[in-house]
């Protein structure tokens, strides 16, 4: 196999937690901690078996779950095996809860080649932690937050949540100054999406108001961007130099190999995704057959409309002759009467600032997804 | 059969109040049907009539009965309508009859529509039996019931029946007192034969049924028959009885009811009303009492998907064969595309081909706003039908505009009655008359049809708490200052939203129609305004703002096919939206106009 067609990107699912919080609607596993060395051994095991598939690594992403509660002892075997694949000056990063932070651990993970630490913090408001189920109040958060700073991790990023149900305008603006007083390299601010099966929209239920979260959306970019972040992506602002190239190579449609429980992978035209629960991974593991998945196929139009999906996401131009053409091509020069695409030379898409704001109405326009 | 052991009756009920399952009863103990046969409610052949609880199409049924004097008659059982749509229907029903079971809920009392068609039967000449049914409910007030019965046709309150249909206590008595009370039939079997055509269905392989009553002399097979309205010949192909399976008898003889097979595939040929009589011996005079069915009511349906035009139209046609009063005829919207303007006896039998459209022959279809048919004298003196806003000529051409009114019976509690006259006031009404029957009043306006077709039946039912009951008749047609109100979209007028109405509530309505526009229509790209406009006036305007965010949140995770599937249904939603010129615009976006509410928009 020619190097090209290697995977260069890496992600892990690390997915057990201490508690599942209200909004959560991802593979997590809650009070299994004990299974934690099992879980090791079968995604080592999962790691040959794909290893195959890989090529000197990029990118490589500890996500969950909570990543750090595995433990720094777990969490460095997991990363020594992973060092001999990277490639020079690869981006490894790990989230990580602040209350879950400590010294010692960062350490371990700095030593272990971790270049990028991403801090669930959601929130700097405590009735709105409280809310959302987080442990950590602000005062746990700054502290994780300057901890990793002293660790010296390349990258520092923090996640962010707006549209929590109780949300004033006014707790927002203090979100907002709290961390631009932080000053992360990178930070992820997304609209809380209330997810029909999670805890909170049981006990929320309730579709908040357009205009809030119209204005709390522009609110978010025209200050960080103000604060000398650059909004690279429909929710992620980074420093120049620290957007997250794991993140990227999604989003621009580059094959990828996920690992673990509920994890996606896509290599070569084909996908497949490891079934979520945790007993039929290790059960496979044990049996040392591949784990429970399921196949998709992509056929190059549904390959075509994904890129432009993922793309339109993206502050740069799309190149036509990279991404495909779109379904409905005189919907361009509609959406420029608009002003929601820029004018530009042929053979580039290029949204205007209005036009990524209406990025997903954009894209019905252009694309068909039956 | 001998004329004098003939018995022809209806019976006359409100929905509900028994009328299936007394004629199912009946059928059981004469043993016209067996136990096992019995499918509740045989009368009412089609699902969606037996959901609503409701009969349209009339059928005869003979069944023989022998009494307690130990002869043996024949009784044919004369079904009608139960609706205010179907007065002409029914008045032909009663026509064919001699008596009628006049039937009342135990618990509940005399209805609106009962009254009405009670009215019709004693004007008729009909011996009217009054009878009380459901005694063995609970709440049943059989006494006070009967009583107001006999007051209502003269009658003496111990001659009032008292039964259940539903356990059968009484039911004989019912058959005696037919057999004692409704006299039979006189009609001179040497005379030129007449028959009255009362109802008429098609069936797919015996084309169209007609369902006679003969009130002359005698049919037999072959016989070459005139349709005295239409002239229209035909050859009574065959000749026979309901039992209440088919069964053929050669001939039908003065006082006798039946069905008649001529072959024709077309049920408009044979009205129901019109007089057969044979080509051999041809009666002087037709039977009195015969209208052209005019429909009433009238609104465009068109395909949610385009694609689906030709299924909607075989879709009409074959709905038009079981019904010749539904007409229908193709209209072009800027807004809808292709579709058809259909006309309407009233609301339910719109409803009812609506239902039937989507439901069996599987079309998504959007029907604007129903409207009545205007009369329009034009400058030049022309006299126009308009059955659609999109007719009515440039207001500079018009001389008058007039439009159908209804005389309306409203019965109602006496607490209601505040509520009642509220809403017929709200709705343009005059006031005509009130009097008490039974505990409550009947109040009665005259109000214009166009008022009816809106949402007065919901707002009857809601402000009275389902207590009031309504029967409305055609009362003339009236000129007023009526004006066509038209909405426009980001400046467009859009012809489906258009309407007629009267200029003194063109004000409010206009405004409580943008307000629900603006709610229902999603934001675009650009700011929508929603106007109302009466000529180039603008009087009523809500704005729809522009879109200002639409993301999808976290795509990251590489779950991406999650993602393209959540686009997916976002397609699926849009599908169900139509495009007018550049806007989206939802089906119930047309539909909104329907509800005025309680005028003040609170709704």
């Amino acid at each position: 196999m020619s190097a090209p067609t290697r995977t260069r990107h890496l992600y892990l699912h690390l997915p057990f937690c201490a508690a599942r919080c209200g909004y959560c609607a991802f593979v997590v596993e809650v009070g299994s901690l004990a299974r934690r060395d099992d879980y090791l051994a079968a995604l080592l095991g999962e790691l040959e078996r794909e290893r195959p598939l890989l090529g000197a690594l990029d990118t490589v992403y500890l996500g969950g779950g909570t990543p750090t509660l595995m433990g720094a002892e777990r969490l460095t075997v997991l990363l020594e095996r992973i060092r001999p694949l990277l490639a020079p000056g690869a981006e490894v990063s790990v989230e990580a809860n602040p209350e879950t932070v400590e010294p010692a651990l960062l350490a371990v993970l700095r030593g272990a080649g971790v270049t990028r630490l991403s801090l669930g913090v959601q929130s700097f408001q405590p009735h709105l932690l409280g809310s959302l189920d987080r442990a950590a109040g602000p005062a746990r958060s700054r502290e994780a937050f300057a901890l990793a700073r002293e660790a010296g991790f390349a990258s520092v990023s923090v996640d962010l949540l707006f549209g929590v149900p109780g949300q004033t305008p006014d707790d927002l603006e203090d979100d907002i100054a709290e961390l631009l007083a932080l000053g992360p390299d990178h930070v992820s601010w997304y609209e809380l999406e209330l997810k029909p099966g999670s805890a909170l929209a049981r006990r929320e239920g309730v579709a908040l108001d357009e205009e809030f979260a119209a204005d709390a959306y522009e609110r978010v970019v025209a200050s960080l961007e103000g604060g000398g972040y650059r909004w690279y992506e429909t929710a992620n602002f980074a420093r120049p130099g620290h957007e997250c190239r794991h993140s990227l190579a999604y989003w621009q449609s580059r094959d990828y190999v996920g690992l673990g429980v509920g994890a996606v992978s896509t290599v070569a035209g084909r996908r497949w995704r490891n079934a979520p629960g945790l007993d039929g991974y290790l059960r496979a593991a044990g049996a040392g057959v591949e784990p429970p998945r399921t196949h998709e196929r992509l056929d190059p139009a549904t390959r075509r409309r994904e890129r432009w999906m993922l793309s339109l996401r993206l502050d740069r131009p799309l190149q036509l002759a990279e991404v495909g053409p779109p379904d409905h091509p005189e919907a361009i020069e509609r959406l420029r009467a608009l002003g929601l695409v820029d004018e530009g030379p042929a053979g580039l898409v290029a949204l205007s600032r209005r036009g990524r704001f209406l990025q997903n109405a954009v894209l019905h326009e252009l694309m068909e997804y039956a | 059969m001998d004329q004098r052991l003939i018995r022809n009756f209806c019976i006359v009920a409100h929905i509900d109040h028994g009328k299936s399952t007394l004629a199912d009863r009946i059928l059981q103990i004469t043993g016209a049907i067996h136990e096992r046969d019995m499918r509740a409610q045989v009368l009412d052949s089609m699902d969606l009539e037996r959901e609503r609880g409701i009969t349209i199409k009339a059928q005869a049924v003979r069944v023989f009965y022998t009494a307690r004097d130990g002869v043996t008659y024949q009784l044919n059982l004369i079904d009608t309508p139960g609706h205010v749509d179907f007065s002409y229907e029914v008045s032909r029903s009663l026509a064919a009859a001699e008596g009628a079971l006049l039937v009342v809920d135990a618990s509940q009392g005399i209805e609106a529509q009962t009254l009405a068609n009670t009215y019709l039967a004693v004007e008729a000449g009909l011996e009217v039996v009054p009878v009380v049914n459901k005694i063995d409910l609970a709440q049943a007030d059989p006494d006070l019931h009967a009583r107001a019965l006999a007051e209502l046709i003269g009658e003496d309150p111990d001659r009032v029946l008292r039964i259940s249909a539903k356990t059968g206590l009484g039911v004989e008595d019912v058959l005696e007192a037919i057999v004692e009370r409704v006299p039979p039939p006189r009609g001179d079997r040497e005379a030129p034969p007449r028959a009255l055509i009362f109802d008429s269905v098609y069936d797919q392989y015996r084309g169209v049924v007609a369902f006679v009553r003969v009130m002359e002399g005698v049919f037999r097979e072959g016989d070459r028959l005139i349709a005295m309205q239409t002239g229209l010949g035909v050859t009574a192909e065959e000749i026979g009885v309901m039992g209440p399976a088919m069964t053929r008898t050669r001939e039908l003889a003065a006082g006798e009811t039946g069905y008649l097979i001529t072959g024709l595939k077309d049920l408009g040929q044979l009205r129901v009303g019109d007089t057969l009589t044979a080509a051999a011996r041809r009666a002087a005079e037709p039977l009195p009492g015969y209208r052209e069915v005019k429909p009433m009511v009238f609104c465009g349906l068109f395909p949610v998907d385009s694609e689906d035009y030709p299924d909607l139209r075989d879709s009409l046609e074959r709905l038009s064969l079981n019904d010749a009063s539904l007409v229908w005829e193709p209209e072009v919207s800027q807004a809808l595309g292709f579709g058809f303007r259909c006309g309407f006896l009233g609301l339910l039998h719109m409803d009812i081909v609506r239902e039937r459209l989507e439901r069996e022959y599987d079309l998504e279809l959007l029907a604007t706003t129903p409207n009545v048919e205007y009369r329009v004298t034009t400058t030049s003196g022309e006299v126009l039908g308009v059955r659609s806003p999109a007719e009515l000529p440039n207001p500079s051409r018009i001389e008058t505009i007039e439009e159908p009114f209804v005389r309306c019976s409203i019965l109602v509690p006496r607490d209601g009655v505040g509520a009642v006259m509220g809403l017929c006031q709200d709705r343009r009404g005059v006031f005509v008359t009130m009097e008490p029957i039974e505990e409550r009043q009947q109040i009665v306006y005259d109000l214009p049809l166009a008022e009816i077709v809106l949402d007065f039946y919901d707002q009857l039912k809601s402000r009275t708490r389902g207590y009031a009951s309504l029967d409305y008749d055609l009362n003339g047609y009236r000129e007023g200052p009526l004006v066509k109100l038209d909405i426009l979209l980001a400046g467009d007028p859009v012809d489906a939203l258009s309407l007629i109405l009267h200029r003194d509530v063109a004000y409010p309505r206009a405004k409580i129609i943008v307000e629900r526009l603006q709610k229902v229509i999603p934001r675009q790209f650009f700011e929508v305004a929603i106007q109302a406009a009466i000529g180039s006036k603008i009087i009523a305007r809500e704005t729809v703002k522009a879109k200002r965010k639409d993301v999808l949140a976290k795509c990251y995770g590489g779950d991406i096919t999650r993602k393209r599937k959540l686009l997916e249904r976002q397609k699926e939603g849009k599908k169900r939206m139509k495009q007018v010129g550049s806007i989206e615009v939802p089906q119930e976006a047309f539909l909104s106009v329907l509800e005025i509410g309680d005028g003040k928009g609170s709704r």
